[in-house]
């Protein structure tokens, strides 16, 4: 690569970045919320690395005793991910990475509490798969709940409610679902809000419990913005 | 080993006519680079370039107009460009530290810094990891900087290896991971150290200089020159150069990632030894940032500590992308054989530090 023609992966790289993380929410779709600051530094760093790569080495064309000026045609490359940030940005994951792989195992740290006596209970998907899996108490039993996520079809006429998690990028996403009964099955990828009381099966508050819902109401709601986390139903900010 | 290769000033020889303004035409004209009358002869494949570029966009746009709306497609673009996203920032913190590196610092320093002796150089420059924050993409252009300012390439390694898994932020992630369980961290920190170390006079015994492509670019502050210009110089032609490798490496990852589904991930479990061996092919294979993959490690309840460590372990040490970028620092003779040694290296001492801690 001519040393000319660097400037131009570095301009596209900044661009790219500073599109996704300072103009739009993009970046939300890959990496979570606290790399925003940096993302945005380093887009910044690289346009200006760009523009004065433009500036300064025009004059410049190579054979400035350097002789490995040149870099390989592998930094080409880069220009796909800039260009996909700057005008093709692929969607966040979403059903079919979620059918692909099981459940995260949801761990509960310490006791549990008496549940809110609010009806219909909002809550996370986390906390319903804990509430069932886990609690002896049996608190879930009857109660009608509420929770938000995306639709992954499954197999015979059921569909899980879905939240994917990241540890830190979207490689690293792992799913967390609840087994929904009952309706038809909404198209894959739709966020909906459900209510439902818990689909009896086993013994509640063991392994054996299906983490699954009998289904009262579907309703779509609008993506999130941040979709890679197990939040509470939009609108909803009880304490649990 | 200063790493740095006399270059002969060229002269225009007798057939090269080399008007003024020709060859800059010819670059503006983007040309390959093969056409500009500089370089001493046009290597014989540059009609297959010619074509490539002429038949490839096509190819490429009625592809993505074909499949680029299948759920596959998009879930491999999006890991693709995760990989690439999340790296990018400690990729150009590593580089522009490179380049300062470069550009400030003289060789004299390194020299006070580290122990005359290499044997003794290896653990100081391992436990020197520490101060580097950030993830493995930072640490191979560093390494590759300190290697050509005159830092002997066995305790640059030790650095290399060392520095993703040791430094405050990682070991801080792990604790919050692994909450009330101190001796997974302690068992970290010991375990990439001794592999760190035990690669680094591995290195000294048997590693060959001739598997290290010679580092030609770094050739340290010049008089006459402005340092400023340096770095900025040196800067941009090593993140242009890791970046490349880096998106080399994130497509790998997501093919692997979205080929293989992640219920694979609760098998293996069973046996001890199989799972420690099945958890570091996985760390390799995931190519996941080692701030991150103390979370990983943290959710794959099903398998045993040691096999959890050895993917704490290895993870920062060898992985898809790292192997591509050391590629494009070290040359691919290099980082097969170092991948591949460390990835020994780091299952023996992830199961003995496992071991002896349990």
């Amino acid at each position: 690569m001519r040393r000319t023609l660097q400037a131009v992966p570095l301009v596209l790289c900044g661009l790219g970045l500073l599109h996704v993380s300072l103009v739009t929410d993009l970046y939300l779709r890959y990496v979570k919320e606290g790399m925003r600051p940096l993302l945005i530094a380093t887009g910044a760093v690289l346009l200006l690395l760009g523009l004065a790569s433009a500036l300064l080495d025009r004059g410049a064309n190579g054979s400035d005793g350097h002789g490995h000026s040149g870099t390989p045609g592998v930094a080409w490359l880069l220009l796909l991910p800039a260009l996909s940030l700057l005008c093709y940005a692929p969607p966040a994951l979403g059903a079919y990475t979620a059918a692909r792989q099981p459940a995260k195992p949801v761990v509960h740290q310490g006791d549990f509490g008496p549940l809110p006596s609010a009806s219909p209970l909002p809550m996370t998907l986390s906390d319903f798969t804990s509430r069932v899996r886990e609690d002896r108490g049996q608190a879930i039993k009857g109660r009608v709940v509420r929770m938000t996520g995306f639709v992954t079809p499954g197999d015979g006429g059921e569909w899980e409610l879905t939240r994917l998690v990241l540890n830190c990028c979207a490689a690293d996403a792992r799913s967390v679902k609840v087994r929904v009964h009952g309706g038809p099955v909404p198209p894959a990828d739709t966020w909906v809000t459900v209510t439902g009381t818990w689909h009896p099966g086993g013994t509640l508050g063991t392994a054996s419990a299906p983490v699954a819902l009998d289904a009262r109401t579907v309703t779509k709601v609008p993506r999130p913005t941040n979709g890679y986390q197990d939040a509470l139903p939009p609108g909803e900010s009880v304490a649990r | 080993m200063g790493g740095v290769v006399p270059v002969p000033e060229r002269r225009p020889g007798p057939g090269e006519g080399n008007p003024p303004g020709g060859a800059a035409d010819l670059h503006a004209a983007g040309l390959p680079e093969a056409s500009v009358p500089q370089t001493p002869a046009p290597p014989p494949y540059w009609p297959l370039l010619l074509l490539g570029a002429a038949v490839l966009p096509g190819a490429v746009v009625f592809l993505v107009g074909r499949w680029g709306d299948a759920p596959a497609v998009q879930a491999w673009r999006t890991v693709c460009l995760a990989v690439t996203v999340q790296a990018l920032p400690f990729l150009v913190l590593g580089t522009a530290l490179s380049g300062a590196i470069n550009a400030f610092v003289p060789e004299s320093v390194f020299r006070r810094i580290l122990p005359r002796r290499p044997v003794l150089a290896v653990p100081v420059a391992g436990v020197a990891g520490v101060v580097l924050p950030g993830c493995e993409c930072a640490s191979v252009p560093v390494a590759g900087s300190l290697i050509s300012r005159g830092v002997t390439p066995a305790a640059a390694f030790a650095f290399l290896l060392s520095a993703p898994a040791v430094n405050p932020v990682v070991l801080t992630a792990t604790a919050i991971a692994f909450p009330g369980n101190p001796a997974m961290v302690l068992a970290r920190l010991l375990a990439s150290l001794a592999t760190a170390v035990a690669m680094g006079w591995l290195w000294l015994r048997f590693g060959r200089v001739e598997w290290l492509r010679p580092v030609a670019r770094h050739t340290g502050h010049r008089a006459g020159h402005s340092r400023w210009d340096e770095f900025r110089r040196g800067f941009q032609h090593d993140f242009l150069h890791a970046g490349g490798f880096l998106v080399v490496g994130a497509m790998a990852a997501a093919t692997f990632n979205v080929t293989v589904p992640g219920s694979v991930l609760d098998t293996f479990s069973a046996s001890p030894w199989l799972s420690v061996l099945f958890l570091a092919a996985l760390a390799v294979l995931l190519a996941v940032c080692s701030e991150a993959d103390a979370f990983l490690a943290a959710s794959l309840t099903g398998f045993p500590a040691v096999a959890r460590l050895a993917f704490m372990v290895v993870g920062p040490m060898v992985d898809l992308k790292l192997i591509a970028l050391q590629a494009g620092t070290f040359g691919r003779a290099f980082a097969v054989r170092f991948s591949a040694a460390t990835l020994v290296v780091a299952v023996a001492c992830s199961a003995l530090v496992g071991g002896v801690l349990r």
